[in-house]
């Protein structure tokens, strides 16, 4: 007797067959989900179905915004949490969570992936990828899918492809080695079907720095490699002062860039040299040889990349000699905008120092600059050319104190910064501070080192009003301000602007805040989370009715400001979650 | 105050005089290097219990330092001074380098003393408190290039690698940046002692600045490197740094009982015949 038999022959075996039955029915929802997920194409991702949170910032041209509308500025004070889930406590998870066809992917801290009903939390599948011994488990801010897959990049400088049905891992690639320092801390873009992806780590163990690799999305062999630290006698190569190549360190890429298919170009930016006072990477005093610059090429720059050859097509730097850990990385937004009377094809991002910069994105001509956050950094700019004129106060020097504002984390940090293409307005979260800098010996022990060679004392700005934190709304047609929204927490996630007439974001104090994209009236306010927010707030639809969806942690970014807000109180271990809102049934 | 551009064109005189101002109070306030309030994390801290048995000497040791060897001595030693088991844990990883703020995790579940460190002043998180140096270990300048035996024989203009950050290199760069640019060494920075006596093999560098045991390790262990020479820091004052060890800032009482029994030891020659036999190069000639 077979057991289908027995089974069948028994009362036990009618009971089990019930619950089988019933454990089957359960599941349908799940596997019925997972079942009508499609393939994403090269044409769903130029043109996301609107329900959909298909790249890091929506859409290939970096604009965060989602034209979902049914939670708007009269209903939007209706909101309620429709569901949460938590993610594994710990870390810096800082994650933008995916959305296709109603399935919501997120990657835990500890590089659990996981698959959840978009409608109801429901747990779809998860994969667990492992992290080595002696590497710290934190999250990635993005991730990419493509195909039937998802694209995962990891702590250990893995890229992995992770079936978005069944969340079996289909291919692993190493592109580098994280024992010598290497990691990934965002994830991939995929262009014209190249999966492109930037490296970070490249500090003090690793010289040379940086780089960004092309990626086969069948299999994630490497196709190209270009180095985001210029080499070679030539104009880029000799902009390090003289020194060999191998004592150049820095030019992270650790921001996923943004894609023109009309040009068939990436736009990414690239970070800042290192460690970061030029007295000790050898930037300054400068060498006497008219031949060298010390403008430290490709660092703080946007590049202009052909992802089918991985050809650097042109470039364009924001700020030369970085010595003050001053990022120019960020996001790339895609406008077109009118510049002197002429329709312009721009890139318009802008670094720590919160200044907002447009460049030509056929040739990379520079077009404009917007000033928004305080700063002493940069005493002027060349309205021609952008180049910036550092004030020499500000420049670390050893055995003084020098004050900068804004430091380290930046006046805006990663969180990015969002267009809306109704209201034609930029909207960035940015932080009000300074920073008492010392240059300090940092090799504490022959292994354990302390960073990037100064120290930040962060303070609040002199004569500040006390509020930290700021959502400012730019008007990019003319660059005058809409408006700005100031409140003592600082405002720590990226916005999130519908076309629902809404600008979404998150703040150190716990709360998740909707505005009037036109006017800046603060319209909702959340209950208040389990933990700070420093993540990327995302919509979408599932079963016909939209949803806001963001996670919340503390990270390592603008949670560092906790120093200066010190009776903003956050739980010890860390704790992550995914929280859903909706409006009610 | 709205710093801007323009705000920098008309005022950078009246702002610099009031930053100055401000300086001496919030610096000495708030002199705190940048991890200072950043929590480090231990992954599942909250499942690492507290130590139970007070009569073991729990101590953390890392093969990657070349002198983790003197360091096991030096805290067997200790170890055996305050009549405790000593209970050593070397650390696993192969990493090249790591942050200061992986020892939050070694010492919360490994050890409570984790030996080998500098005594950089203003050097250390306020999570974290530093013994009384048990040894004193300096910076070597080496050489492959034959007639020169002090810093200053090299002509201006030559190279010298250096590992980026360490007192020695910071100490050179005040030094070149008093000069005039025609008298200055070009300061190539590395990222660690085997990169920068690299170079010097490559002959992208002259003069190497590396750590003394990284110098003897890498030196006994690789034949291409029997050539270096260490020569005199001249002008410069030879550079070292006392070494001692780390406790998470709540063990402040038991560093109290390791430090006096570091300075009996001492006393009594037991470290300094550690410290000799394992002969690591003085710091400098002069």
């Amino acid at each position: 007797m077979n057991v289908q038999s027995l089974l069948r022959s028994t009362v036990l075996g009618t009971s089990l067959l019930a619950l089988v039955a019933g454990t089957a029915m359960a599941q349908t929802p799940a596997a019925t989900l997972l079942s009508k997920v499609t393939p994403v194409t090269d044409d769903m991702l130029k043109n996301p179905p609107d329900g959909d949170w298909l790249l890091w910032r929506r859409t290939y041209n970096g604009w965060g915004y989602s034209p979902l509308d049914q939670i708007n500025k009269d209903n939007v004070k209706n909101l309620q949490l429709a569901w949460s889930w938590g993610l594994t406590p710990g870390g810096t998870t800082q994650e933008t969570p995916l959305v296709h066809d109603g399935v919501v992917y997120v990657q835990n801290s500890t590089h659990l992936i996981q698959a959840l009903n978009g409608a109801t939390g429901e747990l779809l599948w998860q994969y667990q990828y492992r992290l080595p011994d002696g590497v710290q488990p934190n999250g990635l801010r993005s991730k990419a899918i493509y195909g039937d897959n998802l694209i995962v990049a990891t702590r250990d400088a893995h890229i992995l492809a992770i079936n978005a049905k069944t969340g079996k891992l289909v291919w692993d690639q190493q592109v580098a080695d994280v024992k010598k320092g290497w990691g990934y801390s965002s994830g991939p873009l995929v262009a014209n079907g190249v999966i492109v992806q930037g490296m970070t780590g490249c500090g003090n163990a690793q010289p040379g720095g940086c780089f960004f690799t092309g990626h086969d999305p069948k299999t994630g062999k490497e196709m190209w490699r270009i180095n985001t630290i210029a080499r070679g006698d030539t104009p880029e190569g000799n902009s390090w002062n003289g020194i060999p190549t191998e004592a150049r360190y820095g030019g992270s890429a650790w921001i996923a860039g943004s894609y023109d298919p009309d040009q068939n170009i990436v736009f990414a930016g690239v970070g800042q040299p290192y460690p970061w006072p030029a007295v000790i990477n050898g930037l300054l005093p400068k060498n006497p040889d008219a031949k060298y610059t010390n403008n430290a090429l490709y660092t703080d720059s946007t590049l202009a990349i052909d992802p089918t050859s991985g050809k650097l097509k042109w470039h364009h730097q924001y700020l030369q000699n970085d010595t003050l850990d001053l990022d120019y990385v960020y996001e790339r937004l895609i406008i077109d905008l009118p510049v002197n009377g002429q329709t312009r094809k721009t890139v318009v991002t802008a670094g720590k120092l919160g200044i907002v910069e447009a460049i030509d994105r056929v040739n990379g001509e520079w077009l404009w600059a917007k000033e928004t956050v305080p700063q002493n950094v940069v005493s002027a700019i060349d309205p021609k050319t952008g180049a910036k004129t550092i004030n020499p106060a500000v420049i670390p020097q050893i055995g003084q104190t020098t004050f900068n504002c804004p430091a380290d984390p930046g006046g805006r940090a990663w969180q990015a910064t969002s267009y809306s293409p109704k209201t034609r307005m930029l909207y960035m979260p940015t932080v009000e501070f300074c920073s008492n800098t010392v240059l300090n010996p940092l090799d504490q022990g022959q292994v354990y080192t302390g960073g990037g060679l100064a120290t930040y004392n962060r303070v609040p700005m002199p004569n500040g009003d006390g509020n930290i934190g700021q959502v400012r709304a730019v008007k990019l047609d003319d660059r005058t301000d809409a408006w700005m929204y100031r409140q003592h927490a600082p405002v720590t996630t990226s916005t999130l602007p519908t076309g629902g007439g809404l600008v979404f974001v998150g703040t150190l104090d716990r709360k998740l805040l909707a505005f009037d994209d036109t006017t800046g009236k603060l319209l909702w306010t959340s209950p208040t989370f389990t933990n700070s927010i420093e993540s990327f707030p995302i919509t979408y639809s599932a079963g016909g009715k939209q949803y806001v969806a963001v996670v919340t942690n503390w990270s390592s970014g603008l949670g560092r400001l906790k120093l200066i807000t010190p009776e903003i109180a956050l739980p010890a271990h860390n704790p992550h979650e995914v929280y859903v809102f909706a409006l009610p049934n | 105050m709205h710093f801007s551009i323009s705000f920098l064109r008309v005022g950078i005189l009246a702002l610099t005089t009031a930053i100055l101002a401000l300086l001496p109070a919030t610096a000495s306030a708030q002199q705190e290097p940048e991890f200072y309030n950043d929590q480090p994390y231990a992954y599942g801290e909250w499942n690492i219990g507290r130590r139970t048995n007070p009569s073991e000497f729990r101590y953390c040791v890392d093969q990657r330092d070349p002198s983790w060897e003197l360091d096991n001595e030096v805290a067997d030693a200790i170890a055996h001074g305050l009549l405790l088991q000593p209970v050593k844990y070397i650390v696993p990883s192969e990493m090249v380098v790591e942050d200061l703020t992986k020892v939050y995790a070694i010492l919360l579940e490994h050890c409570d003393v984790f030996m080998g460190f500098k005594l950089i002043p203003a050097g250390y998180p306020g999570w974290l408190t530093v013994t009384r140096a048990y040894n004193d270990v300096g910076y070597v300048f080496v050489t492959l290039r034959p007639g020169i035996n002090a810093l200053s024989d090299l002509p201006p203009g030559r190279p010298i690698a250096a590992t980026a950050g360490t007192t020695a290199h910071v100490r050179l760069a005040s030094y070149n940046l008093t000069l005039t640019p025609q008298k200055r060494w070009p300061v190539f920075p590395y990222g660690g002692d085997q990169l920068s006596l690299e170079s010097v093999l490559r002959k992208d560098a002259d003069i190497a600045i590396v750590w003394a045991p990284s110098f003897r390790e890498i030196q006994q262990q690789n034949p291409e490197y029997a050539g270096f020479r260490i020569i005199a820091s001249t002008p410069l004052p030879p550079t070292s740094l006392g070494v001692g060890a780390l406790l998470l800032k709540q063990n402040t009482f038991f560093r109290a009982g390791i430090d006096d029994a570091i300075k009996a030891l001492i006393a009594d020659g037991t470290i300094p015949a550690i410290v000799n036999k394992h002969k690591i190069p003085a710091a400098g000639k002069r």
